[in-house]
């Protein structure tokens, strides 16, 4: 089997997520092959540069469009590829959460304007999108991220206008994280690790945190020096 | 006292404390020995009102606000818990942790007007011998005059969970604003108001799932959709179906998933939560505090 042949990773389209879908063709293609491990490594691209995010608010305002760049591209798979034994309940949820967090992302895009990032390349390979527990749990991390990153951003923020509006995203991003852990694990919508603190607050993550975390979610690497954080 | 103790807190909230109170600051460290412990609270008091000016007032004003949904809340999830069987013990678990954060809130937002030298909020009939502080059941009258039995039946209990639960969240947006000048403060707000969408997410689910539920709402408020009877409850929910955001309509942003490659209304309404003004929420929990 000749390398060149084999299709390159799918690349993003004007609003279309990568899946991780094209990487697994990808591997199931390889997987009989032997030497996979080789082929891989020949097949890795040499590092793109790193893309910039911005400076000051726009780099805050960035963070955020690429968190929600990667949950809609997490529940659109989701979607696509429901769980074993989700019930109907769940299977419409998902995609009520889905729109949602497309809502998010194209008023944060508009928000940006020519200032927005480019539209990011995800990587859900650590997902098994099949199985409720590996969906759910991703699920929880990624709500519980946007759960805690406004009161981070908000922190940090220099241009008052946006205060209201990222409460009002805030609170219902809160509502999916509730939502999805209670549904993976009844009575745990409000408790865990890094969940709350002792004061019974949200858990706040610094922007900086938020970036490392969702990169286990992204191929697309991120130059953040000039991102605020604490 | 510990004065110390107070700074430090107030550090957490606004880490830029010390500057504000330049010059003060000797004074701090020699408090202790030469200003007569009584005079302290007082002493404090002033000398935050100086550095803080007027925008102190209008952030413990908001606060107190949160205060006051959290004693009622408090008070109306623990006479729940604490009612027989109303609660499926499966839920059980799920609202007693509701009512502990709740209390634990009302502590967090005590201790943060204190360290801004406010007063903080107290219940009606707060002194009465009911009361086992943050629970004040002496203070409320959830059955809204007699119209709803929340402590007799698990549906309506959940139904005035989540009409408390989501004004809240709406009260809350309608004071983020008058923060603006505290960012430290304003970001505990956010964390606080994130674990009322919690709360708010889980009460609405229990109502969703319920065997034979007549109603099955979504963890988030779709359009403006109040709880049966609407009668009772639309006013609770009026501008939820808001769809224009920072001057941006969200129904018209893209989503590719629809042949039509629109944003449907539904997502759009509830992908943000709405503000309500203070005088707006005084009236909406009026019905739910005896007179």
């Amino acid at each position: 089997m000749d390398i060149n042949n084999i299709p390159a990773p799918m690349q993003e389209q004007e609003n279309g997520p990568t899946y991780d879908v094209s990487r697994r063709r990808f591997f199931q293609m390889a997987g009989g092959l032997a030497g996979a491990g080789l082929l891989v490594a020949s097949c890795r691209r040499t590092p793109p540069s790193d893309t910039y995010l911005g400076e000051g608010d726009i780099a805050l305002l960035n963070y955020l469009y690429v968190l929600k760049q990667v949950t809609v591209a997490f529940y659109n798979q989701a979607v696509a590829t429901t769980y074993y034994s989700a019930t109907q309940s769940e299977i419409e949820l998902q995609i009520e959460l889905r729109d949602q967090e497309l809502a998010h992302r194209e008023f944060l895009k508009t928000l940006l304007g020519k200032n927005a990032v480019k539209t990011v390349t995800t990587q859900m390979a650590i997902v098994n999108f099949s199985d409720k527990t590996s969906f759910l749990t991703n699920a929880a991390t990624l709500e519980d991220l946007s759960a805690s990153a406004y009161a981070g951003v908000i922190r940090l923020l220099k241009d008052q206008s946006y205060i209201l509006y990222l409460g009002k995203m805030s609170t219902v991003d809160a509502r999916h994280a509730g939502y999805v852990r209670d549904i993976l694990n009844h009575n745990s919508f409000a408790s865990g690790m890094n969940v709350l603190d002792s004061n019974a607050l949200n858990w706040v993550t610094s922007p900086a945190q938020g970036m490392a975390q969702l990169g286990n979610y992204l191929e697309t690497r991120f130059d953040t020096s000039k991102l605020p954080t604490f | 006292m510990n004065f110390k103790h107070i700074i430090s807190e107030i550090e957490k909230t606004d880490p830029e404390v010390y500057e504000r109170l330049s010059g003060r600051r000797e004074m701090l460290g020699s408090f202790g020995s030469k200003v007569a412990l009584a005079a302290l609270p007082l002493a404090l008091a002033s000398m935050f009102k100086k550095a803080y000016g007027q925008s102190t007032d209008v952030v413990v004003n908001a606060l107190n606000l949160a205060l006051e949904f959290e004693f009622m809340q408090h008070t109306y999830y623990r006479q729940g818990t604490n009612t027989g069987s109303l609660i499926p013990a499966q839920d059980l678990p799920g609202f007693k942790i509701i009512e502990s954060q709740e209390k634990a809130h009302v502590a967090f937002l005590e201790k943060v007007i204190a360290g801004l030298g406010g007063v903080a909020f107290r219940p009606k009939y707060y002194t009465a011998s009911t009361t086992v502080h943050p629970y004040v059941p002496a203070a409320y009258d959830f059955t809204m005059g007699g119209k709803f039995t929340p402590f007799a039946d698990y549906e309506t209990f959940l139904t005035i969970a989540q009409v408390l639960e989501d004004t809240y969240i709406h009260a809350i947006h309608g004071q983020t604003e008058t923060l603006q000048a505290n960012n430290a403060v304003l970001s505990q707000v956010f964390a606080l108001a994130a674990v009322e969408g919690r709360h708010a997410a889980y009460v609405r689910l229990r109502r969703r799932l319920a065997v034979g539920a007549a109603e099955t709402p979504t963890p988030w408020i779709q359009n403006n959709i109040p709880p049966v009877p609407s009668l009772s409850f639309q006013k609770y929910y009026l501008g939820e179906d808001n769809t224009i955001q920072k001057s941006v309509d969200i129904q018209g942003l893209s989503n590719v998933y629809y042949a039509n490659g629109a944003m449907p209304q539904v997502a759009a309404t509830a992908a943000f939560d709405e503000p309500y003004t203070k005088e707006n929420v005084m009236n909406l929990i009026a019905p739910f505090k005896k007179l």
